[in-house]
C-alpha cells in the first residue's frame, strides 16, 4: 500500500526533484545507492526526506542500502533522457519472444480466439519494448559518441582509442546487426514477416474484434518498422563513422605523440634516396678524383726560355789556345785566365775558368808549378778558388 | 622493344624520388605495366616498386633517413596541433589546403618547441618553405602559389606510420586488447 495520495507523489517529486536527480546519478554510476552517500546528499541539500521516498515506494530498501524502484529509475532515465545502454545480448532476447508469439499466432490461427487476442496483444508490447529499447541504446550511444569527440574527460589518445573500440565492438556494431535489414537474422527483418502475415490477417480474418487488434498491430508495426529504420540509418550514417573516424584520428594521434617522445630512435618509413648513377663502376668517380688531385697540388713551374739555348756559351779552345801562345811565357795561368775573361765577360764565371784549364793540356807549352809558394786569390761570380801559380812557357819548335 | 608509354618520365621521376600520383596520366602507364616495371627496377638498380591504389614510388636499400624523419616530425606535429585546435586534422590533410602563415602560428606556439628548434628543416618560416619546396619536387605535396600548399595523397605513408606505430604501442600496453585497427 502506497501511504499517499498520486498527486501528493506527483507533488514531492516535482518539490524535491533536485534531491531525487542527485539520488539517481549515484544509482546510474554504482548500481546503487549507500546509506553514507544518501546521508550525504541529504546533508548537501539540507533536505531529509527518507521516510517520504520510502513511503511513496520510490527506493527500497537493500540492508543498509537502498535502490530505486525500477518504475522511478525507468521515469528518471526517460524525463533526463539519460539511458543506460542495453548490451545488444540483452535487446537480442527480444528476438526469442516475438518470434515465439508469432509462431503461435500463426499455428493458432484458427484456435481459441480469447488467447490469440491475448497473443496479439502480448506481440504488440514486446514489440514495443524492443523498439523502445533500440531507441534508448541509439540516443545513449550517440552521446557517449559525442561526449568522446568533445573529449569533456580529458581521455589521452590511447584511451579515446579503447573507448571508441570499445562502442563499436560491445554495441554500436552488434545493435546494428540487429536492425540491419539485409541480415536474414535481424529482428528487423523478422518484423517484416510478421508485418506481412499481419497485414493479410487485418482484411480477412473472419473475427471482427481480432481483425481490429490486427488492424491495430499491423499500424504499430509499419511505425515501428520506420522507427527501426531510422535509428538503423542513423546508426550507420552517422554514429558509426563519427566513432570510426574518433578511433582512427586517434590511433594516428596516438602513434604520433608516441613517436614525437622519441623521434630519433623510432624506425621512420622508407624514402627513396637520390643518387647519380652511373653505367660503369661505382669507383669509377673516386679513382678519377684521386688521379686529378695530384694535378691540383700548387708549385711553381719553370719554364726555360727556349733562347737561351743559342746563348749558351761553347768553349772555344782554338781561340783561346791562340790568345794564350801570344801571351807567352806567363807567369800564372790562372791571372791571365782571369784577366781574359774579365776583360771579355766583366766577370769571371766558374764553369767558364774551369773550361780554360783545358789549356794546360795543350801542347806547345811547359808547365812549371811551385807547390810551395804560396796560391793566390780568384774570386768568380758564384765562390772564391785559391789557385797555385802555374808558370807557362813556350815549348818546342812551334 | 617495345617500351610502355611515358617510359622516360615514369623511370626519371621515380629515380628522382618522386612519388607518381593517381592524378597523374603516368600512373595508367605505371600501374597496367606493373610487373614489368617491378622487375625493370629490380634488375637494372636493385630497387622496389611500391604500387599503391592512389600512388607509386621506388625504395632503394639504403633510403633517404634524415629526410623521412624530418616528414614525419612535420605530420605528427601539424596533426597534433590541428587537434588541438578542434579540427579533424585527418580530414585537413585530405582536403584543405594550408597557408604558410597558418603552418607557421601552429609550430611557433607548439609544445614541441625542443623539437622545431633542434630541426634544420623545421625551425623557421623561411626553412619550413623551403622544406614544403622538398615536398613539393617529391609529389607529396602540391604548392599553391609561394603561400599555399596541400597534400597529395603520399600523405598516407606517414599517416599508416602513425597508425602502425600506435598499433605496436598499444599492443605492447595491453595484451588483452585483441581488436586489430
Amino acid at each position: 500500500m502506497i501511504k499517499a495520495e498520486p498527486k501528493t507523489i506527483l507533488n514531492f517529486l516535482s518539490n524535491y526533484f533536485e534531491v531525487l536527480k542527485d539520488i539517481f546519478d549515484v544509482q546510474k554510476e554504482s548500481g546503487q545507492i549507500r546509506k553514507e552517500k544518501l546521508n550525504e546528499i541529504f546533508k548537501d541539500r539540507d533536505e531529509n526526506v527518507l521516510q517520504q521516498l520510502l513511503d511513496y515506494k520510490i527506493l527500497k530498501k537493500l540492508g543498509d542500502d537502498f535502490e530505486f524502484r525500477d518504475t522511478y529509475f525507468k521515469l528518471f532515465e526517460f524525463i533526463l533522457n539519460e539511458f543506460r545502454p542495453l548490451l545488444p545480448e540483452t535487446i537480442q532476447k527480444y528476438e526469442r519472444s516475438i518470434g515465439v508469439l508469432f509462431k503461435k499466432i500463426r499455428d493458432g490461427i484458427n484456435g481459441d480466439k480469447l488467447i490469440l487476442g491475448q497473443r496479439i496483444l502480448d506481440l504488440h508490447g514486446e514489440i514495443k519494448e524492443f523498439s523502445e529499447a533500440v531507441e534508448k541504446n541509439t540516443i545513449r550511444l550517440l552521446a557517449e559518441t559525442r561526449e568522446l569527440k568533445s573529449n569533456v574527460d580529458k581521455l589521452d589518445y590511447m584511451e579515446k582509442v579503447r573507448k571508441a573500440s570499445f562502442w563499436i565492438d560491445y554495441y554500436i556494431t552488434p545493435l546494428n546487426n540487429i536492425l540491419d535489414i539485409n541480415h536474414a537474422e535481424s529482428i528487423t527483418n523478422k518484423l517484416f514477416e510478421i508485418s506481412n502475415y499481419v497485414n493479410i490477417r487485418r482484411l480477412n480474418f473472419d473475427d471482427e474484434l481480432i481483425r481490429l487488434q490486427f488492424e491495430k498491430l499491423y499500424v504499430f508495426l509499419v511505425q515501428s518498422n520506420d522507427d527501426l529504420l531510422r535509428q538503423s540509418k542513423l546508426l550507420t550514417n552517422e554514429l558509426l563513422p563519427l566513432i570510426e573516424r574518433i578511433r582512427t584520428e586517434s590511433v594516428i594521434l596516438t602513434g604520433f605523440i608516441e613517436f614525437l617522445k622519441a623521434p630519433h630512435k623510432a624506425k621512420v618509413p622508407k624514402v627513396f634516396k637520390v643518387e647519380r648513377q652511373y653505367p660503369y663502376s661505382n669507383d669509377m668517380y673516386l679513382n678519377a678524383r684521386e688521379f686529378v688531385q695530384q694535378f691540383l697540388q700548387d708549385e711553381t713551374i719553370f719554364l726555360e726560355d727556349p733562347n737561351a739555348l743559342s746563348d749558351k756559351w761553347v768553349f772555344n779552345k782554338d781561340l783561346y789556345k791562340e790568345k794564350l801562345m801570344q801571351q807567352l811565357p806567363l807567369d800564372s795561368f790562372f791571372d791571365w785566365a782571369g784577366l781574359t775573361l774579365r776583360g771579355e765577360y766583366q766577370t769571371i764565371e766558374t764553369d767558364k775558368l774551369f773550361a780554360l784549364t783545358a789549356l794546360l793540356f795543350e801542347d806547345g807549352i811547359s808547365i812549371e808549378v811551385d807547390l810551395k809558394q804560396e796560391r793566390s786569390l780568384i774570386r768568380t761570380s758564384q765562390m772564391n778558388l785559391r789557385v797555385p801559380k802555374i808558370k807557362i812557357n813556350r815549348y818546342g819548335i812551334s | 622493344m617495345e617500351f610502355p608509354r611515358y617510359h622516360k618520365e615514369i623511370v626519371s621521376d621515380l629515380m628522382g624520388g618522386k612519388f607518381i600520383l593517381a592524378s597523374d596520366q603516368k600512373f595508367i602507364s605505371l600501374k597496367d605495366n606493373a610487373a614489368f616495371y617491378e622487375k625493370f627496377f629490380k634488375e637494372s638498380f636493385g630497387y622496389e616498386l611500391e604500387l599503391k591504389s592512389d600512388y607509386g614510388f621506388i625504395l632503394s636499400y639504403e633510403t633517404g633517413e634524415q629526410l623521412s624523419r624530418d616528414i614525419c616530425l612535420f605530420f605528427a606535429i601539424l596533426c597534433y596541433e590541428l587537434d588541438k585546435d578542434g579540427k579533424n586534422f585527418l580530414e585537413e590533410i585530405q582536403y584543405a589546403e594550408f597557408e604558410h602563415e597558418k603552418v607557421d602560428d601552429y609550430f611557433e606556439n607548439s609544445a614541441y618547441a625542443d623539437l622545431i628548434n633542434n630541426n634544420n628543416q623545421l625551425k623557421s618560416g623561411e626553412s619550413r618553405r623551403d622544406f614544403i619546396r622538398t615536398l613539393a619536387r617529391r609529389n607529396i605535396v602540391e604548392r599553391n602559389g609561394d603561400q599555399k600548399f596541400f597534400f597529395t595523397p603520399a600523405y598516407k605513408v606517414f599517416i599508416d606510420f602513425a597508425a602502425d606505430f600506435a598499433k605496436d604501442r598499444l599492443q605492447n600496453s595491453e595484451p588483452a586488447l585483441e581488436e586489430e585497427y
